[in-house]
């Protein structure tokens, strides 16, 4: 396949299990490590994904439909490491800024500002460049009269506003975006929408919706899924 | 050094997450960082006064205020460590499932916020020092390598306890026990100069033992330590803390499958 690839995945399979840790004896987990074979399905076990084949190159922007539980978020998971495949391979180039749960690691204690420190840097950004885009950040979040307050005292609106400000900001070559463009109101999303399509010449993008509508304003191609795989590769948008 | 190599790319965040954990928690607190000398100070009144005055016992030659500041304070750098790192993992659940960066940062930082309590709290000790007069003598140094044994063994321990509790949270029910168990493991307010070598040698099973005693020894008694011993203790604790590490990346893979 390509080589110049930034984010590849190769034949990959994702098990998960429906039972907690709890449920499983420790025996059953001892006699897995030896006599295991990962293409079996134990008991309470399902294939999160199957047979996943996903590349994309520089620039590229590719949105991922499908209905809950298709295995839209676990695909993000593993191309920011947060898991790894059962089996195939995952290849990533360059810096993932997983924009996975916008305003991740909030803490309520904290002021508007120091939030923007705490989750740029969780999201990959270093302090030099959070200090240098600050005002930027706090720009698109119309928050400026806010932004000193503890984000306990924030509406949900405000914490959505200021968590997807952070992430647009952020300065990885790839870029994941589960769901955050359902933004508070209106005319909040269309910016955030704009800046979205600003901003992907230079970026890869993969961003997963519920909103077929919204995605296909944005994206090159949409990968449909359905439970754990891929329905029709490469649905080319016109544009 | 593993650990410094992977740390060092995520070094802004470790910074960020220490900043963090020392402004929460003194935020909306009155007398916010002070908090960090009265636990090892009341703790060493209490205990004058059970020993001094209720029991009437005489653990040591010289002071009973400077001889139990001088054991609690490696002691609560330990037990605040392990109090803030074997739940750190689970308390940041949101961000496990959800984004990568090298997990040993949340029971690290914990352990750099214990550091700077220790460290304000050692300015203390100094004060109580010179109050008491105590005759410092050059072997006080030892206290570096000392504390460097102290916060390999405690960073070891709380690799593999924060990890374990990711799978089986009897880990963190456990805790309060283990900490209370393992304080009277150690020298902290007692000595083991008076024990008979059958239970010095039980004693010595535990590396807190070793350090305590020796940190004390080389403070107030202004004495040296004995090099084959801290050599002995060294390697253990060196052997134990790369166990520990090892298992940490080996099971960090499934962090966010298992949490």
């Amino acid at each position: 396949m390509l080589s110049d690839a930034m984010v590849e995945l190769k034949n990959v399979w994702k098990k998960y299990s429906i039972r907690d840790i709890f449920h499983r004896s420790l025996r059953e987990d001892i006699a897995g490590i030896f006599r295991g074979n990962k293409d079996d399905l134990k008991e309470g076990e399902f294939w999160a994904l199957k047979n996943i084949n996903i590349s994309l190159g520089r620039g590229e922007c590719v949105g991922l439909y499908g209905p809950n539980g298709s295995g839209k978020t676990t695909i993000l998971k593993l191309i920011s490491s947060v898991t790894y495949p059962t089996k195939g391979k995952v290849t990533v180039k360059g810096r993932v800024a997983p924009l996975i749960a916008v305003g991740a690691g909030f803490h309520p204690d904290l002021t508007g500002r120091e939030n923007i420190y705490m989750n740029g840097t969780i999201i990959g950004m270093t302090l030099k460049e959070i200090r240098e885009r600050m005002d930027e950040i706090i720009e698109f979040s119309e928050l400026e009269k806010f932004i000193d307050m503890s984000v306990k005292k924030y509406s949900s609106g405000m914490y959505l506003k200021l968590g997807f400000s952070i992430a647009i900001h952020s300065s990885a070559e790839i870029l994941l975006i589960d769901e955050i463009l359902a933004v508070s109101d209106e005319s909040f999303q269309r910016k955030c929408i704009k800046k979205v399509k600003d901003i992907r010449s230079n970026k890869t993008m993969v961003i997963v919706s519920h909103n077929r509508a919204l995605i296909e304003q944005i994206v090159d191609r949409i990968i449909f899924l359905e439970e754990g795989e891929i329905e029709n590769l490469s649905h080319v948008i016109n544009k | 050094m593993q650990i410094a190599k992977r740390i060092y790319l995520y070094r802004d965040l470790f910074r960020v997450f220490v900043w963090r954990e020392f402004t929460i928690r003194y935020r909306q607190s009155i007398i916010g960082v002070l908090w960090a000398i009265i636990q090892p100070l009341s703790m060493m009144v209490l205990f004058t006064f059970i020993f001094s005055y209720v029991l009437k016992l005489k653990v040591a030659d010289y002071p009973h205020t400077v001889f139990f500041y001088s054991g609690l304070l490696p002691w609560i750098f330990f037990s605040s460590s392990l109090n803030y790192s074997i739940p750190s993992l689970t308390n940041h659940y949101d961000l496990i499932t959800k984004i990568y960066f090298p997990r040993e940062i949340l029971p690290l930082s914990g352990i750099s916020v214990a550091f700077i309590d220790y460290i304000i709290a050692s300015l203390i000790f100094a004060l109580i020092l010179l109050i008491y007069k105590i005759h410092i003598t050059w072997n006080v140094l030892w206290l570096i390598p000392l504390f460097a044994l102290l916060l390999f063994f405690t960073i070891a321990v709380s690799l593999l306890l924060s990890s374990v509790n990711v799978y089986y949270r009897d880990v963190k029910l456990a805790t309060g026990f283990l900490i209370q168990a393992w304080f009277f493991a150690s020298p902290v307010m007692y000595s083991i100069d008076q024990l008979n070598i059958k239970f010095k040698m039980i004693l010595f099973l535990n590396p807190l033992t070793f350090i305590i005693e020796n940190m004390r020894r080389c403070v107030l008694e202004g004495r040296s330590i004995v090099l084959w011993q801290f050599a002995f203790v060294g390697v253990i604790i060196t052997i134990f803390y790369f166990l520990s590490y090892k298992f940490f990346i080996k099971t960090e893979r499934d962090f966010a499958d298992v949490i």
